[in-house]
This record gives structure tokens, C-alpha cells and sequence, in this order.
């Protein structure tokens, strides 16, 4: 919005606090009047864990980039041993996506100083492939962050912007 | 008027909207997705110190009477609720429409097409037409702002009430909206005595009943709110969409993806209902196909009655369940338009969804696994909240809707007793907050009619589900300031219950003990229901004092893998080492309950000190 796109948001909420599966649209543009990505349309899936990005796979299409934090938590299906944490999920994602970046965030982010600061780390990624300004991007973080951590999330930032 | 744009929630935009409309008093009762309202409106009035009453009322019931009889005083009021919390204010929402208003009144209810987090996906303008009330329904978070501000004037100069209906994309939907000056002036409450329609019998009620459908015909021809055309009716085609809500906007999304927005007109229908007749018979003669693209049910549609033209719902051209995705419209519109097949994107299948599951020392947990543990062979009937996830423990046999933990599990008994079977341990369990919103009138009821059953109340001292909303027991305001607290206990009191315990699950042998003791007590000859307190804050809330101790605990290397805590206790901190075939703790969410120590049958989980 700062960089003058027209900007639509949309979330599902309920269930999140309690362990269910999170997802949230962002569409910008000149103007964009639904909130929702059409399957196979996303231009950037941004995965926070790894086993994420196989339940969104169905929103991206050959060119879409896909940016995961590549971190293992296991889901209760998987912990209750009904199901397994599923292997070789690098292998499967570059085998059928070309642009995909597993990111060792959370490594940097305890790099930086504390490992909470990941996602701020995959942000610094996610801006390389956006068209906004570093600058909108630093601002607008550290406006919604307390002073104390903000010299941490310019590191945990710049560290995402320099792994791509 | 200054005006400044803020990046708002659609729930927060509708807060705006209500302090922005002048309402002096706003009412709730939270449920997702309209849960966020009320506390904006709360939000907005202490950053801007505008005089407003707020309040998280018990239910909606009391919530819709509450900021209606504000409005006899002439008074602006809006009550905010969830869909199915509708159905809880049905009562004084039908009666209330054959009475009007005074002081601008609005109703918002939040409708969930999917459903993610609700028990139908019952559309609210269904019940808008049943009561004969008008309804608008926003396609986005600015326009539900705007339409919650005319509402106001829709309901004072008709003196009716009028309905703004959201859904959950529109709700939890962010964009840049503006925002205006909130008026400042307080207002004389002025209830001017009219026996004949505040208090109208049944003779007045024919009169009013008149004049309810005279308003109705006038509102349908507001020209604010008649079918309203994105731009473009130079076009001759003969097939045309209406649509309205969150349908619209992808609607209009698709159209300018594949280049028709100038060449299949589009109407946007604000107002569902009352509908504007003449618009529509103009739209049914003007074109030979019309599609209605609406979320949930087929009200635009069943009002435009010509089955041969109008497709939707009702023709199966539109999918009669589940949300309108872009994808789903995307798909009835190609079909509609009899555009060749794109060649389809191979998407790789969708993996299963993620289950949720109570947090890491949540104290429902510990209740659940404490009842199966003292009566196992029970049935257990409970509500909704947090606690529905019992289910995944096995300790959770029936879900309905507010309040019914405890009259179901006094129709189990007494279904059972009249067969001259002995029931089964029956265990209902209930929140505090659901508790305080419908569960007094079933329990009386359960007391008096001389049901056997054990009720846990488990109180976690907040509304956790949908974001630890106060209980009136924990006698906190919607803006934080501290009230009276109500008693718990004194109510239960009040509805007969003679045997009360009050406990922490967090104690589980004792909270065991407490469960047999009560079941013995409530089948023994003079035993009726028992009632057990299971009190321990809510892990998740930031209000709670965290007084209990805090307990490192470790897993021994005897640990036999038998699962039995996973399965049972299903704590996401336990997890299992395939490789090692033990179970192992998840340091990172653990909180250090322990009482994973008094699950684990081979006793190999340990408190190793207090931290």
C-alpha cells in the first residue's frame, strides 16, 4: 500500500490458535476487487513450515516461487503415528517446481539473535522477488515491532535478502 | 469531515462504521467470524473517548434486547453476532421487526459459507426475509463500513431494524478503507410511552403487520439500493450475472481476467432483500439467461422467480453447499458462458488437512482424560468451544449447539430410563462461557425433572476459543475496566443443584477421585445432578495469573514406545522418535504442566524438579 498498490487481504481464522492449519491471500495490484488467489495463479508461496507447502501446492503453477522455511514441526497425525512426516520433500518439490528456495531460517534468524525472527528473515527473502522498495519493507516491519528487537529484525531481514 | 485511511479488518471497519453511525451503545456476544467487532468497537471508542455502552452481553438473546430497547430511547444501538447466534436471538429479531424503532438500530450477522468454524452455513438474509427485515450485503471491508453507516439512517427513517450481513471473507478481509470523524455529542435518552405498539396484543399486532409490509415496499424502491450495474450497458449480450457479497468481487476478478468485464453485464445487488421488483422483471425480460452468483442459499435467486432464465442454485449451475471460491465460480461462469475448455493446469493433489488439538497443557485436557479415566463405559455429551477437540480423545460423544451438553445428557437418561435400562454414566461437559450463555434454563430443567447425570463445567475463566473474550466471572468490561464478578457457583446453586465440588484438573488423582464420587452421588437414591467445577485458567489467555508451579519433565530411557500417552492424552509436546521407537518431549511448546507424569502407564515420564 505504501508503494501505491491497491491491496487485498484475506485470512481464515477459528481453529489457528489450536494447531489447525493457517492460510492468508495477498493480491496487489493497479486494482484488485477479490480477495482470494484462483488455484495455480499464486505468484509466491511462502511456507513458515516445511510440510506446509504440500497443502497449498495446488495454488502454484511452473512459475511460481516457492519460499519455505525449512523447519520440521510435527502435526498431532503425526506425533499419534497415524501418519508419517513425509521424507524427501525437497526432493519431491524440485522434481515437479523450478523456482524453489528452502530457506534455513530459523538458523539465521538464532544467527541474528533469536530464532522467533524466521519469519522476518523469509520476509528478507520474499522482498528480492517483489517490486517494493527495501526501505517500504524495513520501515513497515519495524513500525509493528517493539524498539528493543528492532536492531535484530534489520539483521534477521538483510540476512533473508543476502541467502538469495 | 477529515478523513484518513487505515488498513482495517473487515470486522474492524464495521466497528468503525457502528461509532462513526453514531451508535451510543453496541452489543455481542462472541463467535467467530463476527467476534472481532465488538471488541473494535471497544478499541475505537477508548482511542477516540467517545461515550459508547459496551457490551459482550451472556448471550444473543440478551444481546439483541439489550441494544434494541437503547434504540426505544431514540438512541442509535448495533448487536453484532455470528449466524447461528442468530438463531439464539430469533425471538425478539422476528417481534422486533413488527414493533420498529426508535433510534437507528442494526443487526449484524456474520455468516461462515464453508463452514470453517461454525455448525451450518445458514445464510442470515434467509432469516432477514423470514422476519421482514431489509439486509445489505457488502463485497467488501470498506463497502460493509459504509453500509453498517447507512443502515442507521435506513433504520431510523423507517423506523425498522436493519441487517447488515458479512461473511467470513469480508469479515477477516484486510484493505486500505477510510475513515471519518466519530460524533462526539451525547445524546438524552427519551422513551416515549406507547402502550399500544411497545407493548402491542396480538390486535395491534394485525395493524403493525400492515405497516411492516407497507415499509418493505417502500425500501424496495430506495435507489441507494437497487440493482446496481458495474458500468458497461452498451453490450447486447443476452446472458447477464447478478451477484452480490463476497461473490461479486471474484466474480468480477474472473471477468477482467478473461476479458469480458466490458461484454457480460454484471450487476452488484446490495440489498438482497427487499428486492426491487420492477429491476428485477426489467432484468428477466432484457436478457434470455441471467446467472446469480450469492453465498449461501438462493435468496436473490428464489426471488427472481422464473425457472427457465435464471440459473444458480436451484438449476445445480452453482454448487448448493460449500464456500464460492474463485475456482468454483471460476467454473460455473465458463459452463454459464459456454466458453471452450481452458486447458486445465495440472494442480497437484491437496494434502489432508491439519487436525487441530487442544494447546500443549491446556486444562481441558486434563479434565478429559481425568473423566474417562473414573467412567469409561459413559457416554459424554458436550458443547461447543475449545473443549469440542475432546473429541480426539474419545471423550466427547455429541456436539449440537450452545447449552445442549446438559440437555442431552438429560435426554440420555431419561431415553434410558424409560426403557427400564440402566443408563450408562452420563457425563456432560461444558464451558464457563457457554455455560453462563444457555446452560442455567437446561440445568433447571435437569434438576426438576430429576436427571442423573455429572456435569463438568470446565472453567478456564474465559471466552478461549474465539479470543478470550472475559466471562462475567472474571467481572472484566469489553475495555478492560474491572465490574462485579458473577458467582459460578451461586448460580449453579440457584437452579437446585445440590452437590457441587470445585477442582483443578492439574490435581488429576484427586480431580479422578472427585469425577467416581460424583457419579456414585448422583445415582444413589436421593442423588440428583452433581456438579463439578474443573477450574484452571486458560494457558492461551494473557489476562490469567499464572500461579501454578512449573515442572521439568523427562522421559527415561525404559520408555517402552507403547503410545499410550500419545493416543490418550494426545499432548502435542509428546512426540514419537521413530528412530529410538520412544516418545520424546518437545521442549520448545512443553509448558511444564505434568501431568503427562500420572498418564504414562509404565510410569517412565518424570517430574525432575519444580522450575
Amino acid at each position: 500500500m505504501d508503494a501505491g498498490y491497491d491491496v487485498k487481504k484475506s485470512e481464515v481464522h477459528g481453529m489457528a490458535q489450536r494447531g489447525g492449519s493457517v492460510t492468508s491471500h495477498v493480491r496487489f495490484g493497479e486494482k484488485v476487487a477479490s480477495p482470494i488467489i484462483p488455484e495455480g495463479e499464486a505468484d509466491i508461496l511462502f511456507c513458515s513450515e516445511k510440510l506446509e507447502v504440500l497443502r497449498w501446492l495446488a495454488y502454484c503453477n511452473e512459475t511460481t516461487k516457492l519460499i519455505i522455511n525449512n523447519i520440521e514441526i510435527y502435526p498431532p497425525l503425526v506425533n499419534l503415528g497415524e501418519m508419517e512426516y513425509p521424507k524427501n520433500i525437497e526432493k519431491a518439490i524440485n522434481s515437479k517446481f523450478k523456482n524453489n528456495y528452502f530457506i534455513e531460517a530459523t538458523k539465521l534468524a538464532k544467527e541474528a539473535g533469536d530464532a522467533r525472527a524466521a519469519n522476518v528473515v523469509m520476509l528478507g527473502v520474499t522482498s528480492k522477488f517483489l517490486p517494493i522498495d527495501e526501505e517500504i519493507w524495513m520501515r513497515n516491519i519495524l513500525a509493528r515491532l517493539p524498539k528493543k528487537i528492532h536492531e535484530l529484525n534489520k539483521i534477521a531481514f538483510k540476512k533473508g535478502r543476502e541467502v538469495v | 469531515m477529515d478523513k484518513d485511511y487505515r488498513i482495517l479488518m473487515g470486522n474492524e471497519a464495521i466497528g468503525r462504521g457502528i461509532l462513526e453511525g453514531g451508535a451510543k451503545m453496541a452489543t455481542s456476544y462472541p463467535g467467530t467470524p463476527a467476534s472481532e467487532i465488538l471488541s473494535s468497537v471497544a478499541k475505537f471508542s477508548i482511542e477516540e473517548n467517545v461515550s459508547c455502552h459496551i457490551e459482550w452481553s451472556i448471550n444473543e438473546k440478551v444481546a439483541y434486547e439489550v441494544a434494541l430497547t437503547n434504540s426505544y430511547s431514540g438512541k442509535r444501538s448495533a448487536v453484532s453476532m455470528k449466524q447461528v447466534g442468530l438463531n439464539v436471538a430469533m425471538d425478539p429479531f422476528m417481534s422486533s421487526a413488527y414493533i420498529g424503532v426508535k433510534g437507528g438500530f442494526v443487526l449484524i450477522s456474520a455468516d461462515d459459507p464453508g463452514p470453517y468454524s461454525s455448525q451450518t452455513e445458514q445464510d442470515s438474509r434467509f432469516l432477514a426475509m423470514f422476519a421482514k427485515v431489509p439486509v445489505f450485503d457488502p463485497t467488501t471491508p470498506t463497502e460493509a463500513k459504509e453500509m453498517v453507516i447507512n443502515a442507521f439512517d435506513f433504520s431510523e427513517k423507517y423506523e425498522i431494524p436493519v441487517m447488515v450481513r458479512p461473511t467470513n471473507r469480508i469479515c477477516h478481509a484486510r484493505q486500505k478503507v477510510p475513515c471519518y470523524d466519530i460524533p462526539q455529542r451525547v445524546e438524552e435518552a427519551n422513551f416515549e410511552k406507547n402502550p399500544p405498539r411497545w407493548a402491542a396484543t396480538p390486535r395491534f399486532r394485525y395493524q403493525l403487520h400492515k405497516e411492516l409490509n407497507k415499509k418493505i415496499h417502500e425500501i424496495s424502491k430506495e435507489i441507494t439500493y437497487t440493482p446496481f450495474n458495474s458500468g458497461y450497458l452498451l453490450s447486447n449480450s443476452k446472458e447477464a450475472i447478478v451477484a452480490s457479497g463476497a461473490a461479486f468481487s471474484h466474480i468480477y476478478d474472473i471477468l477482467e481476467d478473461i476479458d469480458l468485464l466490458d461484454k457480460i453485464p454484471l450487476y452488484q445487488i446490495k440489498m438482497p432483500f427487499p428486492i426491487n421488483n420492477t429491476e428485477m422483471r426489467r432484468l428477466i425480460s432484457k436478457y434470455n439467461r441471467i446467472l446469480v452468483c450469492e453465498e449461501t442459499y438462493p435468496v436473490i435467486e428464489m426471488q427472481m422467480a422464473n425457472l427457465k432464465k435464471v440459473r444458480g442454485r436451484r438449476s445445480g449451475d452453482i454448487p448448493s453447499e460449500g464456500e464460492l471460491t474463485p475456482d468454483i465460480l471460476y467454473s460455473s461462469l465458463r459452463k454459464f458462458l459456454r466458453l471452450p475448455k481452458t486447458k486445465k493446469r495440472k494442480t497437484p493433489p491437496r494434502t489432508k488437512e491439519k487436525r487441530p488439538s487442544l494447546c500443549p497443557g491446556c486444562p481441558h485436557r486434563a479434565s478429559f482424560f481425568g473423566i474417562r479415566k473414573a467412567l469409561p463405559k459413559g457416554i459424554y455429551t458436550s458443547d461447543i468451544g475449545c473443549y469440542t477437540l475432546g473429541m480426539n480423545m474419545g471423550v466427547v460423544d455429541t456436539v449440537l449447539c450452545m447449552g445442549a451438553a446438559i440437555t442431552q445428557a438429560t435426554g440420555f437418561y431419561h431415553s434410558y430410563k424409560n426403557s427400564n435400562q440402566d443408563p450408562p454414566p452420563i457425563v456432560a461437559t461444558i464451558g464457563d462461557s457457554t455455560f453462563y450463555h444457555m446452560g442455567p434454563a437446561g440445568l433447571t430443567n435437569a434438576v426438576f425433572y430429576d436427571a442423573k447425570f455429572v456435569l463438568v463445567i470446565m472453567d478456564n475463566s474465559t471466552t478461549a476459543m474465539t479470543g478470550n473474550q472475559p466471562t462475567p466471572e472474571t467481572g472484566i468490561y469489553p475495555d478492560g475496566t474491572k465490574g462485579k464478578s458473577i458467582s459460578l457457583e451461586e448460580l449453579i446453586k440457584g437452579c437446585g443443584v445440590k452437590w457441587i465440588k470445585e477442582i483443578d484438573p492439574y490435581q488429576l488423582p484427586e480431580f479422578i477421585k472427585t469425577v467416581k464420587e460424583a457419579h456414585n452421588y448422583c445415582r444413589s437414591p436421593k442423588g440428583g445432578v452433581a456438579v463439578i467445577i474443573s477450574k484452571h485458567p486458560c494457558l492461551v489467555d494473557k489476562r490469567s495469573e499464572k500461579k501454578w508451579p512449573k515442572y521439568l519433565v523427562e522421559i527415561d530411557d525404559e520408555c517402552t514406545g507403547c503410545k499410550f500417552c500419545i493416543e490418550k492424552f494426545e499432548c502435542p509436546a509428546l512426540i514419537f522418535d521413530e528412530k529410538n521407537e520412544k516418545v520424546k518431549i518437545d521442549y520448545n511448546i512443553c509448558t511444564g504442566c505434568g501431568i503427562c507424569a500420572e498418564v504414562c502407564p509404565t510410569e517412565h515420564i518424570h517430574i525432575k524438579k519444580e522450575l
